[in-house]
């Protein structure tokens, strides 16, 4: 039984009070819960979990729902399984349209529910502005909505209270005198925008502010600069012939808009005969991200190095006169001038909005504006600047000005810069409401916290990249009663009632959607999860630059960035996030200030390797006096002189559940990464007490100075330099080299003994050769014999942006395993993406490596070594051609794992599925085994999807449509470098691929025979900048 | 025997196998005398201390099967560690016993009826541990029984192309033989204590083993037939045993397993360590019990001789194996010797190098082969230096194979050291009880091989000297 800690909050009860001992008046928990129920413990309810009537509540309640989310009125009441709601069949998942908030855009998802339960989203693929694919940060929303440590109930001053409470001071507040201040999250929803109104007209001195924790949006300033109004742009790589980055990580999994930017980069970069062309990518940045590694030519500089290679483009573009441009500068210059304006330029978040500025007035010249790059007109006014307006506002707080500080999903305790004091300022407004999903550290310095729903929990609305509406529709009832919707609260505050969710937009809609024949409309939009043609208009500006470049400095700078994994904090609670390898150093569970080989030389700072860990120095960062302790990391191909760290670290979120003890000879305690605590709480160290009043990415005159101490940095992969001449993993060539041989790839063969090179291994004598599975007329005669599952990965497409991995862990319930057993080797995701530095000529760190992705899952080999060495049988090839593991007849010999060249099978050392939380139990796919300890497990080519389609045609009395089973990893996939399907369809997409030139297998020499193929890497530079035969 | 019997042919002068002038009953006495009075108090100290290590064991598997795998070090790329090194460290310690008692026998090499019980009880002790490893080393110990061939209703069989599968057979195979081979030869011991038993119940106990042994002229000559024949059984699976158990390796196909070379040259090493074994303890218990004119210095001298020869062999195969992987030009072999050698595991390498390659040589010289303190050390290091050279082939080998991005180090827990100790206190308390209840000599054997049991000794001796 699932017991949920939905009921067990006791609602504090502001009448006289009653109280029969002194425990009971200290308010002891554990006597108030006795209290609470009428009878003794265990005499109502069944010994374990929560009772059948709650728990046939909570069903019904999710039904309901379900049933309503399938385009009805929410009809409130408890439903019984008998009366089954329409369309729902037990067992059979159902597919809502729903969006997510990032960074302030809607990304619209396509949400999988089981039996009232959502276990999976997806990419909306019917979305005009979606191409079905989806980021790190979608796949992992998921479990936030099942986080054990999520806020439950209304905090006033740290106790609980009632929902009625809260409104009573909303009440309070309908006067017109009152001063009220808003920092809410960055969100394009129209009934938010509505609500906003609403409340700036009831109280005519609110401050909203859009807070930011990274800082000042520069993107929309730098246009806002240049063409006097925040235009949107949309930039369409697959249009652009060459691309330049200027530290903009545009791919990478925390951007903006990275998962559309990572779809049309991939298209233009797609070869599949000698004569296509793809485009080039220039990246100029200081840290290494995974833009960098696609880039084809990349300069590593410091980021206020940066804005004078700006002026150096500019100037040799002949619109702008700054510094005499440098060869790499007029090269880039020259190759976008032939472009006739398939190109762009774009600046990155760490640049001053003046370099945005500048690229918008290089992309206009270029006539790039038309061809890649769209501008849309969001309709918003002039936005100030978030370093503005948040220290004006903090002065008034000061001043005592404001009443009511409303903190809408943000944390500004521990994000907002330390000069503001806001922790302290916060103490002199009289009621300050932080509505959150944690009891974080804003919360505990509010005098009110309100529990935040999950956006699959709650009605919303958005707006995605392109300005298409979007609507967000929950898919279960809220997991805990006192949790409320932003909106819910805006329109509290602004009425003084409670009007549910699901009203507030539906009001709003309908003033979109007309009065005639509404239902049908909304009923259209909710299944779409979109409103045909609502994207923002484009319009054509001219651009003006009248602004002067800051100049550069010369110390050591420190540059503040977002984390590819767990973002500004929001996602550090989450396991998934905290477990998952930053794409770039692989280090997980930590966040770390990143130095190039040569600065930590410098500063006499090291990293050592042993045994399979890193220890790496603690160093003191000292930034206008403010001090933060954290440990190196040393990154070939990062930039002299800067320092990068990233934020979302050092979180203190408070949580009620209780910690795990086991006695001394039990290791539940010490393997249970929930058992402690929060997640978040005690990793890694917050960074944005190093930011200055502006909160700007970039500052100058760090200190950098070791404290002696050690941290041992654990990650997922080994530090290397990979020889590709020695080990043909990762096979790369330049645009020339495919032109000539499109086959290049098959030459890199490992060498054999008695020829040069051998590309075909059939005559290679087989093992087992009568009884090899697939010669067996078991197999030949089965009805799955006529699907042949294979795979091909394109690692020209791949960025390393770790979607695949988070997406394979949430359908298949790949459980996470802490830090100290990552260190131990003993990670559990079955797909990995392997980094590679690759260094052409010599041994030198400080030459800049080229990094190069490989994603991993099981290879599905045809000779399995695996099968063959299990004593009993519990891996086994299936008819239709893929490696099974069962687990049941598994004993755990890890004979497998050893004799897996690709070592992609991985082992359950510990019970680690026995200890998952309650709530995180429902965040698992039910139509996948949960591993028990001792077991062997692996990537499965996600059999569970292949035999559901194949169920479903069946049930249709139909073959397999063509493609028509995706992988999680696949579907995921933003580059689309991942093509699975059958390959005794010559037709099929997968097929195809393997056709492709560049297409190779690993380790082919071992006569395994993969089923996974991959497309050799092709470069494409500049012939002006690196002239051919040159390294 | 044969039809030459000229008796100008004069064998070279053995020295006397049996020293100190014993006669048949100083045999018995001084074998059985052992088990009958009480034993020394060393053997109580060391009983203790033997099931204090017994117990850390058990507590060990308990605590391991509590929790899992986890509580090793193994990892993902080292998916075995120390139980499958102590598992083949222990196989090849049981390998001395079975090649002691019966090709040596087949060989008529009389010398061997001095040590041949105490080894072959050593060998029973050893395959006891060596199979304790691979039990419990699976992650789900409850199901192991699915690896044996029991019929059942869903008609799964285990999988018999896996070495592993081979292994069980192999390995139980052996022990099962080695346990009739080594009761066999004790029936008419058994019956001599029998018949010097004191009291009833030690009759009673003694004399159901004994089988009834009368010491007849048809019970000797079953005897001899039975020995004979389970000898020659026992040969064959003296090779074979280790041979299968190298398979497991050989068969793979990692760098540094998957190696032809694998099947001699495990026999060769698992002879080598058996020997090793028998000699360290030989000189502990000749010392102890007083047997020093049983199992004398030429015992040991020729056990060196062995040491010698067997360490000479596996030397010979570790640079062989460097040789092929050259020779192959093969990356990813070359790679996995090179590391070895040079990589972050060199120590472990080095030290097998030296243990079980360099330190051997000095039995060249004579002086060192007969002094007793030396033949125990060598004894010890060649011992470590063999565990050394599983740890080498498991964790070297599977710790940086392939794929670069898969690489990892393999760091032993407590808990790996501890089950290792605690199973050298398994073995150890199984042959001190061995010691203490049953006798540690072939006493009818080494009877045998007196010159007073040649039937024509009291021909010579006595008319010889009554016509002189």
């Amino acid at each position: 039984m699932i017991s949920l800690p939905v009921i067990g909050d006791t609602p504090a009860d502001s009448r006289q009070k009653l109280w029969r001992s002194r425990p009971h008046l200290d308010q002891d928990p554990s006597l108030l819960e006795q209290v609470s129920e009428e009878f003794i413990p265990g005499a109502s309810t069944a010994p374990t979990g929560s009772n059948r009537r709650h728990f046939m509540q909570l069903l019904g309640a999710s039904m309901a729902m379900a049933g309503l989310a399938a385009c009805r009125r929410p009809v409130e009441t408890i439903m019984p399984f008998s009366d089954r709601p329409e369309e729902l069949i037990p067992g059979v998942p159902l597919h809502y349209a729903t969006a997510m908030n990032f960074r302030g855009t809607a990304r619209p998802l396509l949400a999988k529910s089981y039996d009232g339960r959502p276990v999976k989203v997806e990419g909306n693929p019917d979305h005009p502005n979606a191409s079905g694919s989806s980021g790190v940060f979608e796949q992992a929303s998921l479990l936030q909505l099942y986080d054990p440590d999520r806020s439950k109930t209304i905090l006033r001053t740290g106790s609980p209270v009632n929902w009625e409470d809260f409104l009573s001071l909303c009440q309070r507040f309908q006067t017109r005198n009152r001063r009220v201040a808003v920092l809410a999250t960055p969100d394009s929803s129209t009934t938010r925008a509505r609500l906003q109104a609403q409340i700036e007209s009831q109280f005519p001195d609110t401050r909203w502010i859009d807070y930011r924790s990274e800082g000042d949006d520069v993107e929309t300033l730098g246009i806002q600069m240049a063409y006097g109004q925040p235009l949107q742009p949309v930039y369409d790589f697959a249009n652009a012939d060459v691309i330049v980055s200027l530290d903009a990580d545009l791919l990478g999994p925390h951007a903006k808009n990275g998962t559309l930017n990572t779809s049309s980069f991939a298209q233009g970069r797609r070869l599949n005969g000698a004569q296509d062309q793809m485009s080039r990518l220039y990246v100029a940045e200081s840290t290494y991200t995974v833009t960098g590694t696609m880039a084809d030519h990349r300069r590593r500089m410091r980021s206020d190095a940066i804005s004078d290679m700006a002026s150096q483009i500019a100037t040799a573009l002949g619109v702008y006169s700054g510094a005499s441009p440098d060869s790499f500068a007029s090269g880039i210059a020259r190759d976008l001038q032939t472009t006739n304006g398939r190109c762009v330029i774009v600046a990155g978040e760490t640049q001053p909005a003046e370099v945005h500025a500048l690229c918008a007035l290089m992309n206009h010249a270029l006539g790039a504006v038309g061809t890649a790059i769209t501008l849309l007109d969001t309709g918003a006014s002039t936005q100030l600047p978030q370093s503005q307006t948040l220290p004006a506002l903090v002065e008034e707080m000061q001043a005592g000005q404001i009443d009511l500080l409303l903190m809408l999903g943000v944390n500004p305790v521990y994000d907002a810069p330390p000069e503001l004091n806001f922790q302290e300022v916060m103490g002199r407004v009289s009621d300050t409401v932080h509505v959150g999903m944690h009891v974080d550290e804003t919360a505990r310095a509010s005098t009110w916290h309100i529990p935040l729903t999950h956006y699959l929990e709650s009605w919303g609305d958005g707006r995605s990249w392109d300005g298409t509406l979007t609507p967000i529709q929950p898919l279960i009832a809220p997991l805990y009663g006192d949790t409320r919707s932003e909106i819910e609260i805006l329109s509290a505050l602004s009425s003084g009632q409670y009007t549910r969710g699901y009203d507030l937009v539906r009001e709003t809609w309908a003033s979109v959607l007309g009065e005639e024949d509404l239902e049908t409309a909304w009923r259209r939009v909710l299944h779409d999860g979109y409103l045909q043609d609502t994207g923002y208009s484009s319009v054509t500006a001219e651009p003006a630059f009248d602004a002067q470049l800051p100049e550069s400095d010369s110390s050591l700078e420190l540059v503040v960035r977002l984390d590819p994994t767990v973002l500004d904090g929001s996602f550090a609670n989450n396991a998934w996030c905290q477990e998952l390898p930053d794409p770039i150093t692989k280090i997980v569970w930590d966040n770390v200030a990143v130095l190039s080989p040569k600065t930590a030389e410098d500063h006499g700072l090291v990293c050592e390797y042993s045994k399979g860990r890193y220890y790496a120095d603690v160093v003191t960062l000292t930034v206008n006096g403010h001090e933060v302790e954290l440990p190196i990391w040393i990154l070939p191909g990062h930039a002299d002189d800067t320092v990068s760290v990233t934020l979302g670290y050092g979180r203190e979120i408070s949580t009620t559940r209780p910690e795990r003890d086991t006695p001394f000879w039990d290791t539940d305690d010490t393997t249970d990464i929930y058992a402690r605590g929060t997640l978040a709480t005690g990793v890694g160290t917050n960074v944005a007490k190093l930011r200055n009043l502006l909160a700007k990415p970039v500052s100058f005159g760090v200190q950098i100075a070791a404290t002696g101490r050690k941290w041992t940095i654990v990650t997922t992969q080994d530090h290397g330099i990979l020889d590709t001449e020695a080990r043909p993993l990762i096979r790369t060539a330049t645009m020339e080299e495919y032109q000539a041989d499109p086959a290049f790839a098959l030459q890199d063969e490992a060498p054999t003994p008695g020829s040069d090179v051998k590309t075909d291994f059939s005559d290679y004598p087989e093992l087992w050769k009568n009884q090899h599975p697939a010669k067996t007329p078991a197999f030949r005669d089965s009805d799955y014999w006529q699907n042949q599952w294979g795979m091909v990965i394109d690692l020209n497409a791949c960025t390393g942006c770790n979607a695949c991995i988070v997406a394979c862990q949430a359908e298949n319930n790949i459980q996470v395993v802490g830090k100290k057993e990552v260190g131990h080797g003993r990670e559990l995701h079955w797909l990995r993406v392997d980094r590679y530095f690759i260094t052409e000529g010599g041994e030198d760190l400080d030459a800049d490596p080229q990094i190069v992705m490989q994603p991993m899952p099981c290879q599905h080999c045809e000779n399995a070594p695996c099968e063959s060495v299990c004593p009993v049988a519990a891996t086994v090839h299936s008819p239709d051609g893929t490696n099974q593991m069962i687990y049941n007849r598994c004993i755990g010999t890890r004979y497998c794992a050893n004799n897996c060249p690709y070592k992609v099978r991985r082992y359950n050392f510990y019970n680690w599925s026995k200890t998952i939380p309650e709530t995180v139990q429902m965040a698992q796919n039910p139509n996948v085994s949960i591993r028990f300890r001792g077991v062997m497990e692996k990537c499965s080519f996600c059999v569970q999807r292949i035999r559901q389609t194949q169920k479903r045609a069946g049930l249709e009395t139909r073959p397999l449509h063509r493609d028509e089973v995706a992988t999680a990893c696949q579907q995921a996939c933003p580059a689309e470098a991942i093509t699975f399907g059958d390959l005794n369809d010559q037709e099929s997409g997968v097929s195809q691929a393997m056709q492709n030139p560049r297409s190779y297998k690993l380790l082919a020499e071992l006569n395994i025979k993969p089923r996974v193929s991959y497309l050799a890497r092709v470069r494409n530079p500049n012939q002006d900048l690196e002239p051919a035969g040159s390294p | 025997m044969s039809a030459s019997t000229d008796k100008t042919v004069t064998l070279p002068a053995e020295p006397p196998l049996v020293t100190g002038n014993l006669g048949f009953h100083d045999i018995t006495q001084l074998v059985s005398y052992h088990t009958e009075k009480r034993p020394p108090s060393v053997w109580y100290m060391a009983i203790a201390v033997s099931s204090t290590l017994l117990c850390v064991l058990l507590l060990m598997i308990a605590y391991l099967v509590w929790n899992g795998i986890g509580v090793w070090g193994n990892n993902n790329p080292v998916g075995w560690g120390w139980p499958i090194v102590n598992f083949v460290f222990w196989v090849g310690i049981g390998h001395a016993g079975t090649l002691i008692s019966a090709i040596l026998f087949l060989f008529r090499q009389q010398w061997r009826t001095a040590i041949n019980r105490s080894a072959e009880a050593m060998t029973l002790f050893a395959v006891i541990c060596a199979l304790l490893f691979p039990t419990i080393h699976v992650g789900r110990i409850w199901v192991i029984y699915w690896t044996l061939p029991l019929p059942n209703q869903m008609e799964m069989w285990p999988q018999f192309k896996s070495p592993l599968l081979w292994d069980v057979f192999a390995v139980s195979v052996y022990f099962m033989v080695s346990l009739i081979f080594w009761y066999v030869g004790l029936v008419p011991d058994l019956a001599t204590l029998r018949d010097r038993a004191r009291n009833a119940f030690r009759r009673r106990i003694l004399g159901f083993f004994s089988l009834g042994w009368t010491g007849a002229n048809r019970h000797w000559r079953n005897y001899e037939k039975t020995y004979l024949l389970l000898a020659a059984l026992a040969t064959p699976l003296v090779l074979s045993v280790h041979s299968v158990v190298s398979f497991d390796f050989a068969v793979s196909i990692i760098p540094g397993w998957h190696t032809t070379i694998f099947p001699p040259y495990f026999v060769a090493g698992a002879i080598f360590s058996g020997f090793a074994m028998v000699m360290t303890l030989l000189i502990l218990a000749r010392k102890i019990y007083g047997i020093q004119n049983i199992i004398t210095m030429d015992h040991l001298e020729k056990m060196a001789i062995i040491i010698l020869l067997t360490g000479s062999m596996v030397g010979f195969a570790y640079i062989t194996e460097f040789f092929i992987a050259w020779y192959s030009q093969v990356e990813y072999e070359q790679y996995a010797f090179l590391n070895r050698a040079t990589g972050p595991y060199a120590w472990a390498y080095w030290t097998m190098m030296s243990c079980n390659l360099l330190f051997p040589q000095f039995f060249w010289i004579k002086r060192l082969r007969r002094s007793i303190p030396f033949l125990f050390l060598t004894s010890i290091v060649v011992n470590i230096g063999m565990w050394f050279e599983r740890f080498v082939i498991t964790v070297t080998s599977l710790h940086r194979d392939f794929l670069p991005s898969s690489w990892d180090y393999f760091n032993p827990t407590i808990v790996d050291v501890l089950t290792l100790v605690g199973s050298f206190g398994l073995f150890m308390a199984l042959f001190l009880i061995f010691l203490r209840y049953l006798p540690m000599v072939a006493i009818a054997e080494v009877k045998m091989v007196l010159p007073e049991s040649d039937p024509h000794y009291y021909d010579q001796h006595e008319s010889g000297s009554e016509t002189n």
